[in-house]
């Protein structure tokens, strides 16, 4: 038992080393999202010729700096995409480790364990449930804000020639909403490792 | 006869075709191909015609080959220069901006509790006045780096030769970047430098290069006459226009980049590379208001003249040509 608990210890330092890796991706997607915004935000007043007054006598002036903009959104969100690529690598990263770690337990017939050993506790060691049950909610956590993460990508795209009164909002909302992670309580996430590392703690 | 046919081959003016170190105000579009210069079989090292005989040529070609990783590896550095000042630059415009927008709004600004504070709008606004007054200077200094940055970039495009010093009949040979004898045209007869490229390829693909420069801090030059001349006061008190010198000495910085007319005493006016110079409207007296300003700030940002991925690609197949790598 012990040496089990050993091994889903082990899968949940995986886990924190992708969550770490999250972590990181997540600052990248926001600045992306930030510098996005700021074009998208600036498209409006760069497509009314009135409002270049003196740069008017250059010449091409207006179509040059927007095919420029136009340029630097096009890198953005592509890199944002790459960005998302990332994040589902590491939603199917942890999915694999909740399959594992799914499979220790339900593995061949023989070693099949039953629902009293899963429950059984020694010391301040965690359960195999308790093991078995935090690998599945940080797997559906991650998968549920990388599908949000997509669609506010994509609603970022869509927003590119918006009115600008509509921008200005919708911007703010999504950017919060890609700040905010709603899907991964930062305190939930938290009790979940207090548990399974809670001997390291003491 | 026969001998001066020699020395003097006619062949040697057209190893040479374009003008070596003049900017025209219209260059022709270089080709914008991988391989700038196709070899010209008539430039083959092993050419009779050749102004520098073989054995000569063998002692030229590493002083020239030295010579161009020496110019290219600066081009590189100053071109991460100006991206440095060039943003310093844009946040000094955009410090000044805001401070000139604060000042504008200040009388119709919500002030909550300060209200009652005495002279609480006019310290705040002459605050912003002083701002503004600090940002200019700042601006115009950088503008005045990135003025001196396209001249070293313009003078180091026009050093790419390499000149055979002092007398031929000498025993030692010595080269230098100035032409002693205008027989020599320093590009070691048109033979390859490296593998393939002449001296002139190399200097069509700077001529390029700098020329994105020149025209992107001409661009930038009207961004600062405009921005240098928003003020809240009326009439406006630093009022600049197009033909005023920003800063003593800035009209002889223009002409070496070909950026001032000689004709009518005026800094050229700023065009796009494919575009014909437009004519300066009249003055419009009124100040600009925020959309303008922001327009204004992002034609700063956008460097609408440089072709980045062009730059990157041309410093990666003069690297390639020369064997090392530029950044």
């Amino acid at each position: 038992m012990e040496a089990m608990v050993k091994k889903y210890q082990q899968r949940f330092r995986k886990v924190r080393d992708e969550m770490d890796r999250w972590s990181s991706l997540q600052s990248r997607l926001i600045s992306q999202f930030r510098n996005a915004s700021s074009i998208i935000q600036r498209l409006q007043v760069l497509l009314d010729s009135k409002k270049y007054v003196r740069l008017k006598d250059v010449v091409g002036i207006q179509e040059a700096v927007l095919a420029k903009q136009m340029e630097s959104l096009r890198k953005i969100l592509f890199s944002m995409n790459k960005t998302m690529e990332e994040f589902h690598g590491i939603v199917l990263s942890l999915g694999k480790i909740h399959r594992d770690g799914r499979q220790m337990v339900k593995g061949g017939g023989s070693n099949q364990l039953t629902v009293k050993q899963l429950q059984q506790r020694v010391g301040v060691k965690p359960r195999l449930a308790d093991c078995l049950d935090g690998l599945m909610l940080l797997q559906d956590m991650h998968c549920s804000e990388y599908l949000l993460k997509s669609s506010l990508v994509s609603a970022l795209s869509a927003l590119t020639f918006k009115p600008r009164c509509v921008i200005a909002s919708d911007l703010g909302a999504l950017q919060q909403l890609l700040v905010d992670q709603p899907n991964i309580p930062n305190e939930e996430v938290q009790f979940i490792f207090d548990i399974i590392f809670a001997e390291e703690i003491c | 006869m026969a001998t001066v046919d020699l020395t003097e081959p006619p062949t040697v003016e057209t190893l040479c075709p374009e003008t070596p170190s003049s900017f025209s105000s219209s260059p022709p579009l270089s080709p914008k191909s991988a391989t700038p210069c196709p070899q010209n079989p008539t430039q083959s090292p092993s050419s009779p015609s050749s102004v520098l005989a073989t054995p000569l040529a063998r002692l030229w070609r590493p002083t020239a080959q030295r010579n161009l990783r020496n110019q290219w590896s600066k081009l590189a550095s100053y071109r991460q220069q100006w991206a440095s000042s060039s943003s310093t630059a844009r946040s000094h415009a955009t410090a000044l901006v805001n401070a000139y927008l604060s000042q504008k709004y200040m009388p119709s600004m919500e002030l909550g509790a300060l209200r009652d504070i005495p002279n609480i709008k006019k310290k705040a606004s002459q605050k912003l006045f002083k701002q503004q007054v600090l940002h200019r200077g700042k601006l115009l200094s950088s503008y005045k780096h990135m003025v001196s940055v396209v001249i070293h970039m313009v003078n180091i495009s026009r050093s790419m030769k390499c000149f055979l010093k002092g007398a031929s009949s000498s025993p030692l040979v010595h080269f230098s970047g100035y032409s002693e004898d205008k027989n020599d045209p320093g590009d070691g007869g048109g033979i390859p430098v490296f593998t393939f490229w002449t001296i002139s390829c190399f200097e069509e693909v700077a001529e390029e290069l700098v020329q994105m420069f020149i025209l992107e801090l001409n661009l930038k030059r009207l961004l600062v006459v405009e921005l240098l001349s928003i003020s809240c006061k009326v009439p406006p008190l630093n009022s600049l226009h197009w033909s005023d010198e920003l800063y003593p000495g800035e009209f002889s910085d223009l002409s070496i980049c070909n950026l001032y007319s000689e004709e009518t005493c005026k800094p050229v006016y700023p065009r796009l590379d494919d575009q014909k110079s437009g004519m300066p409207a009249a003055r419009f007296n009124q100040q600009p208001d925020h959309d303008v300003l922001q327009v204004y700030l992002t034609t700063w940002l956008a460097e609408v003249n440089i072709d980045s991925d062009r730059v990157d690609e041309i410093f990666v197949e003069v690297g390639d040509e020369m064997h090392v790598m530029i950044s």
